[in-house]
């Protein structure tokens, strides 16, 4: 599902057109965006936690060229789903 | 670390502010948002928001573990698991403050590759030597083949050794100057007085013979000097090879210091100066190099045959005084005055058997040295020369100490602020960050720290200056990054 299919979809939910589905999604995740850049943990209820983690810095040997390199830390979004979530998940069948 | 949490209500509330839509509908939007995620994702689909990120199912495996107070095996059960991946536009706007940061590689092997090439011919040369006394040889017997053509105005597309082939059938007595300056350039101080022995006597030996080719007046003179020189290049002609070189040159310089003829005429002073002034201006002006050696009396003695090969002359002597300049040459400098002296006593041994007319061929035999301390100084002007860049308009810019007039904005420096960050933003590369520290010099004291509150101005660029596609601009900016930072 891509960005156009879920405007579609919550467009079809809100009764409204996408046009407004559209200007809301872009403004909850400007808002998302910005709360995270803010160092804020973003909590929605029965679907998960959006939070930033700092990955600290590393060094990693190329395994051939035996090169070491310091890789700088870095801010990385971590989205951890509810139980909630994961309970409706149980439901999707499981086939390999 | 413990973070602010937001709730589902103040998201609500900033979206329906934001977006000015009534807090109800901005909360059934949410739900309705979320609802629809959640449905893609029971679909077995994964989700994509434009500019946010991704939402995707992985599969947990089933796996064992252990009951940490009963000790009894559980089998945890497979479960679908929601993993968020970060859209890149998100990635970079939460990693802004760490942006400025590369990763750095901590060995680095180039260089030390480097060196192991640059040292290599020298640690062994030896064998180089060898190399090029074979070519040499090679060389010889081609002359001597062709001794008595004429030769066609050399070009200076003429590869080198084809130049040299032709300078020694005709000139050995230029090359002996060549490589005695060079030599005296080269050697250390020390040795320096040695050296100019040697010169002058070369200089003075020189003139002679080209006297000899046109003044009958000069003869008497150079009698005197034969029967002197004689003992010593009688003991000297049966050493000629190359392994016994070294212990030749020794004993020469003493007889040539003790022998009271050797004071120097002045057409050798001139000489010698014309020679030192040449080196002097050495530095690709050949146009002046050829109206100085036009100028000196040692040119006006040389038969008219010889004057059409001036220009050869002079491509050689700036090849050579090019070479001489790199100053890689102390070891070469030591075999170069072997050949000198040894050239000098071929030289009065052919005048004591040789007729005056047999001095427009000279002799094949004095030729073979000097060669060998000309070819390796060609072939390292050749590698010195190759790396001059063209000069074109980039490279002005570069050169030129630019002035910071307009400017397109100005920002204060907040907590957490960067130069480099700015320079990204502005001017889409990092490294240009030097030229928002050039345009705010006076403010800013050291690039690292700079006080929170300072305004900072972002200059106008030349847009050919902060090419991010060229690498020669990011390269310029690293320069001058290192400049700035140490």
């Amino acid at each position: 599902m891509n960005n156009k299919e879920l405007i579609t979809s919550i467009a079809a939910k809100l009764n409204a057109p996408k046009s407004v589905a559209a200007i809301l999604l872009e403004t909850t995740v400007a808002t998302c965006a910005q709360l995270l850049m803010e160092d804020k943990t973003i909590g929605f209820q029965s679907f998960g936690n959006f939070e930033v983690r700092k990955k600290d810095e590393r060094l990693s040997v190329h395994p051939s060229t035996q090169i070491r390199t310091l890789i700088p830390p870095k801010l990385v979004v971590n989205f951890k789903q509810s139980n909630i979530l994961k309970d409706k998940l149980k439901d999707i069948p499981h086939h390999d | 670390m413990i973070k602010e949490k937001i709730s589902s209500q103040e998201i609500i509330d900033l979206v329906a502010s934001k977006a000015s839509v009534s807090k109800r509908a901005a909360e059934e939007f949410l739900k309705v948002m979320i609802a629809s995620i959640e449905e893609g994702l029971l679909a077995g689909e994964s989700v994509k928001i434009k500019s946010f990120g991704t939402f995707k199912l992985q599969w947990n495996e089933p796996r064992k573990s252990v009951n940490i107070q009963t000790r009894e095996e559980i089998l945890i059960v497979g479960y679908y698991k929601v993993v968020f991946v970060p859209d890149s536009t998100l990635k970079e706007q939460v990693n802004e403050p760490f942006a400025h940061l590369e990763p750095v590689e901590l060995d680095s092997d180039p260089t030390k590759t480097e060196l192991v090439e640059e040292t290599d011919p020298i640690t062994d040369p030896r064998r180089l030597f060898n190399e090029q006394a074979i070519e040499i040889k090679n060389l010889i017997s081609e002359i001597q083949s062709l001794s008595k053509k004429t030769v066609p105005l050399i070009q200076e597309e003429v590869p080198v050794v084809e130049l040299l082939n032709n300078e020694i059938k005709q000139i050995p007595d230029t090359k002996v100057e060549n490589i005695e300056v060079e030599s005296v350039n080269e050697i250390d101080e020390a040795k320096k007085d040695q050296e100019n022995r040697i010169e002058e006597n070369e200089t003075d030996t020189e003139p002679a013979t080209v006297t000899v080719a046109n003044d009958s007046e000069t003869i008497p003179e150079e009698k005197i000097e034969v029967p002197n020189l004689t003992a010593e290049t009688i003991n000297h002609a049966n050493l000629k090879d190359d392994s016994t070189l070294k212990k030749d040159d020794k004993p020469v310089r003493p007889d040539f210091i003790s022998n009271p003829n050797y004071i120097s005429t002045p057409a050798g002073l001139v000489e010698e100066e014309g020679e030192e002034n040449k080196e002097k201006t050495s530095e690709n002006k050949e146009p002046q190099l050829i109206s100085e050696l036009a100028s000196t009396p040692y040119l006006e003695n040389i038969k008219p045959l010889k004057k059409h090969k001036i220009r050869k002359w002079v491509l050689l002597i700036l090849f050579l005084t090019i070479g001489s300049g790199a100053g890689l040459f102390i070891y070469f400098a030591a075999t170069g005055d072997n050949s000198v002296t040894n050239i000098t006593q071929h030289l009065s041994i052919s005048e004591i058997a040789n007729t005056i007319s047999e001095w427009i061929t000279p002799a094949p035999k004095p030729t073979p040295k000097p060669v060998k301390v000309v070819i390796p100084k060609d072939t390292t002007v050749f590698a010195t020369v190759k790396p001059v860049q063209p000069v074109d308009s980039v490279q002005l810019l570069f050169d030129n100490p630019r002035v910071y007039k307009e400017f397109i904005a100005s920002e204060r420096i907040q907590e957490g602020s960067r130069l480099t960050i700015m320079s990204k933003r502005y001017f889409k590369s990092k490294d240009f960050w030097v030229y928002i520290y050039e345009a705010n010099k006076e403010k800013i004291s050291n690039p690292d720290e700079i006080a929170i509150g300072t305004l900072i101005r972002i200059p106008k660029l030349d847009p050919r200056l902060i090419d991010t596609t060229n690498p020669r601009c990011l390269l310029k900016a690293r320069e001058l990054h290192d400049i700035y930072v140490n």
